[in-house]
């Protein structure tokens, strides 16, 4: 008896000790819930707003110069504090969304293209528009802030900031190495889609296995060769917009696949390609294992930080044998970057952080940093061309974009024909192109297979009557001729 | 009548103790297994994004594209061939190697056990990298050796190439699991009788015969549960895959969880279809489910032997 006794005890004393404890966390949790990390709390000095920005750390060292730029910001503006979340680039959307799930929004954060549509649509963005001055609108060329085209806006009011120029990062490069087209006898880069494969062959045939022609970046490379050859859309989404017509098909396109098909199984692109991502794109090229590749714009500072000896060569894109037939688009002004959460408590001070990451100073702490051409061009206009890299990156840029029209900006059916059309990937020419360039299939097949969904999709939106043909079409378009939406 | 009613009670006390002390892990296991299995079924009959409360209602509509899909009979497909290939390949080759490390006379067998043991108890993320680096056809070190040696004139495309890439992983995920088939053996072993084996061997019984006619029937029970054990281990896998290929290239490698992963996580879909992935969730449990009771026959002979 003596001995249950005791047991018994022994565990009232556990519950006991358990049920403190417990207790005792839930208090300290609820403590701890009652101060939220986006809320006002006292310093010694007055009330000190808390700010979270939710941003990507890229390029490699973006990280610190963040934190040193958001330093000043909190120097300049004693009553702020910001607290920065870094997520990957391939987890910012869905880790932001979470925080706004979990009732825990940062007041700023990093959202482009397709995914700051995606926040817009869940209304979490806050409208800019309440904000903006004559002295922010002048920081940024005549009419780009235009509604109708800045890319910024929707409905008609400002919604996010940019960061780069809007041709940055929307321009085709094809950078070479010099020296290996050199040393297989080139003495200049190929021009056409016919001396992309013979150079490819010639070096790859040099280079004893070690050394390669060419680097696909996966469909990357097919988008921005086919954009030389036909009007953007068909690679980009499999619509013709000179006809309003399914056109994975087009032969320039299946061209430019069977291209990448023939140098694929010829052994010109570089073995292990397939699973690679962008960054060991560049990073190979900077180390000499292949010769050429199409790039994106951000890749030239890596590629000259990774081997600043590098006899690196800045083209236009190579157009098909035939001739160009189209240009690299210009859909919009420029690509949205950073908005404001329509949840924040704290609208005003969001918008003097947003300001501080649309100041000239930032701009130029950011070009100076990193290479990037910012979204206020008067901050490296004037010493842009004293380098070489990118005195070459703007010549492609003035080149070979163009104006193209936007169905997306031109026409609520033209906008839910795309976003529909965004949410079914298994339409994309990609995945088909990538099968036959792997697996070494004709594309042609596959191509009109593509078309016929196609179809069948165009034909359900129409009938839904959210859209018509005539917001998918645009005749009078001459690919060849900057688009003019007034004519 | 007052004694007993006392001793009920204290016996219910003492019984509280009991459900107080599980009440932890029942709310663990509410919150974080049973919800979330609940869940899915609920969010597998709408047409969601994963963000606020479902809505859009579509029955079965999912289920049906699910099973329609050829993308997820070939992902099933392929998590089965990894089921396939743990029970035919390293199920045997386990027994095999825990026989001869079972052996006293076999010097430094707790090192070559250890070293055996080793691939199980590392993060499978870190070894999915470390293979990718040293598979890649670019300065890759096997390429590298290869290369060396002459044995090949041009890079071996291990993750790249849709003939290689899957046996690659495979290969990679048996040597990643391989300790702990080895663990079960061992322990499997450990329950034969040394006498029996003492017995055949006065008799003039061989290797093999000991093993065949001894250690197999005698483990068989043990080998039916090693057997599904290994196989439920194999149908799920992921983190490899995920880490290696992510079902690449033109998804050969693609299995059923990265199948799901891809439609409610990707950043490539513009719009996570969650209520989809719960659906190809349920789907491919419910073929887990079958698979699993097509083994029944396996269970009742383990139950008849161990009776």
């Amino acid at each position: 008896m003596t001995h249950v006794r005791h047991a018994q005890i022994s565990r009232r004393g556990v519950l006991t000790a358990g049920l403190g404890a417990a207790a005792g966390l839930g208090l300290a949790a609820c403590g701890s819930s009652e101060e939220p990390s986006g809320g006002s709390s006292s310093s010694g000095s007055g009330p000190t707003v808390e700010l979270t920005i939710a941003l990507i750390p890229d390029p490699p060292g973006a990280s610190e110069f963040y934190r040193a730029q958001l330093d000043k910001f909190e120097a300049a503006n004693p009553g702020i504090k910001i607290n920065v979340v870094e997520n990957p680039g391939d987890q910012q959307l869905s880790a932001v969304e979470l925080m706004f799930q979990q009732g825990n929004a940062p007041d700023i954060y990093r959202a482009q293209a397709a995914g700051f549509d995606r926040m817009y649509s869940r209304g979490w963005a806050h409208s800019l528009e309440e904000f903006v001055t004559d002295d922010f609108l002048a920081r940024f060329p005549d009419g780009s802030l235009d509604p109708a085209s800045s890319g910024l806006h929707r409905n008609g009011e400002l919604y996010s900031i940019p960061l780069v120029w809007g041709r940055w990062s929307a321009m085709d490069l094809f950078v070479y190495n010099r020296s290996l087209l050199s040393a297989s006898g080139f003495d200049a880069a190929p021009t056409t889609w016919g001396e992309i494969e013979e150079i490819a062959r010639a070096v790859t045939t040099d280079g004893g296995g070690r050394i390669f022609g060419m680097a696909p970046e996966q469909a990357s490379g097919i988008v921005r060769l086919s954009r030389q050859g036909v009007p953007y859309s068909i690679p980009g989404d499999g619509i013709n917009l000179l006809t309003g017509e399914p056109d994975t098909a087009n032969s320039t396109m299946v061209e430019a696949v069977e291209l990448m098909r023939r140098m694929n199984a010829d052994g010109s692109l570089i073995t292990g390609w397939e699973s690679w991502d962008s960054a060991r794109s560049y990073t190979e090229f900077a180390a000499g294992s292949f010769a050429m590749y199409t790039a994106q714009s951000w890749h030239i500072a890596e590629i000259r930080n990774l081997n600043p000896d590098i006899e690196l060569g800045i083209v236009d894109m190579p157009v098909p044998d035939s001739g160009r037939a189209s240009y690299t688009p210009i859909l919009q002004q420029f690509d949205p970057l950073w908005s404001m959460s329509s949840e924040t408590e704290h609208p005003e001070e969001a918008w003097l952080l947003l300001d501080f990451l649309a100041s000239e100073d930032f701009y130029r702490a950011y070009y100076e940093q990193f290479g990037t051409l910012t979204a206020m061009q008067s901050v490296w206009e004037d010493d842009v061309r004293a380098n070489p890299d990118l005195s070459a990156v703007l010549d492609v840029a003035e080149t070979t974009m163009k104006v193209v029209p936007n169905p997306k900006l031109a026409s609520e059916g033209g906008a839910a024909v795309f976003n529909a059309r965004a949410e079914r990937p298994e339409l994309r020419f990609t995945d088909a192109a990538l099968e036959s360039m792997i697996k070494n299939e004709e594309f042609a097949p596959k191509a009109e297979a593509l078309d016929q969904q196609l179809r069948t999709f165009l034909d359900g939106i129409f009938a839904s009557g959210d859209a018509s043909a005539e917001d998918i079409t645009f005749p009078s378009w001459d690919p060849l001729q900057p688009y003019d939406a007034a004519n | 009548m007052a004694v007993r009613t006392r001793r009920t009670a204290a016996k219910r006390r003492e019984y509280l103790w009991c459900y107080v002390l599980l009440l932890p892990l029942l709310l663990a296991f509410g919150g974080f297994t049973l919800w979330p299995i609940v869940a899915s079924w609920w969010y597998s009959f709408f047409d969601w994004d994963g963000v606020g409360t479902p809505t859009e209602w579509v029955g079965v509509a999912n289920f049906i594209e699910v099973l329609t899909a050829p993308d997820f009979w070939s992902a099933f497909w392929h998590s089965f061939l990894f089921s396939l290939v743990a029970l035919f390949i390293e199920l045997p080759l386990a027994l095999a190697f825990a026989i001869l490390l079972n052996n006293v006379r076999l010097r430094g067998r707790n090192m070559y056990r250890l070293a055996l043991f080793v691939p199980v108890v590392t993060t499978t993320a870190v070894v999915g990298i470390v293979f990718v680096a040293l598979l890649d056809p670019v300065r890759g070190a096997v390429n590298e050796v290869l290369f060396a040696t002459g044995l090949v004139d041009s890079p071996i495309n291990f993750l790249g190439s849709t003939v290689t890439a899957l046996p690659t992983v495979m290969g990679i995920d048996l040597w990643k699991g391989f300790g702990i088939s080895l663990i079960y053996w061992l322990a499997a072993l450990q329950t034969v009788p040394k006498e029996l084996i003492e017995a055949a061997q006065l008799d003039g019984a061989r290797r093999f015969a000991i093993v065949r006619h001894i250690m197999v029937p005698v483990m068989a029970p043990i080998a039916i549960v090693i057997m599904l054990l290994l196989f439920q281990r194999s149908l799920g896998t992921f983190d490899l895959v995920q880490a290696m290929t992510a079902g690449g290239p033109v998804y050969s490698t693609d299995v059923v969880p990265t199948y799901i992963f891809r439609y409610a996580f990707s950043p490539e879909m513009q719009a996570p279809r969650y209520g989809f992935a719960c659906a190809a969730g349920v789907i491919f449990g419910l073929l887990t489910l079958v698979l699993t009771l097509l083994q029944a026959p396996a269970l009742k002979y383990r139950k008849r032997v161990a009776a």
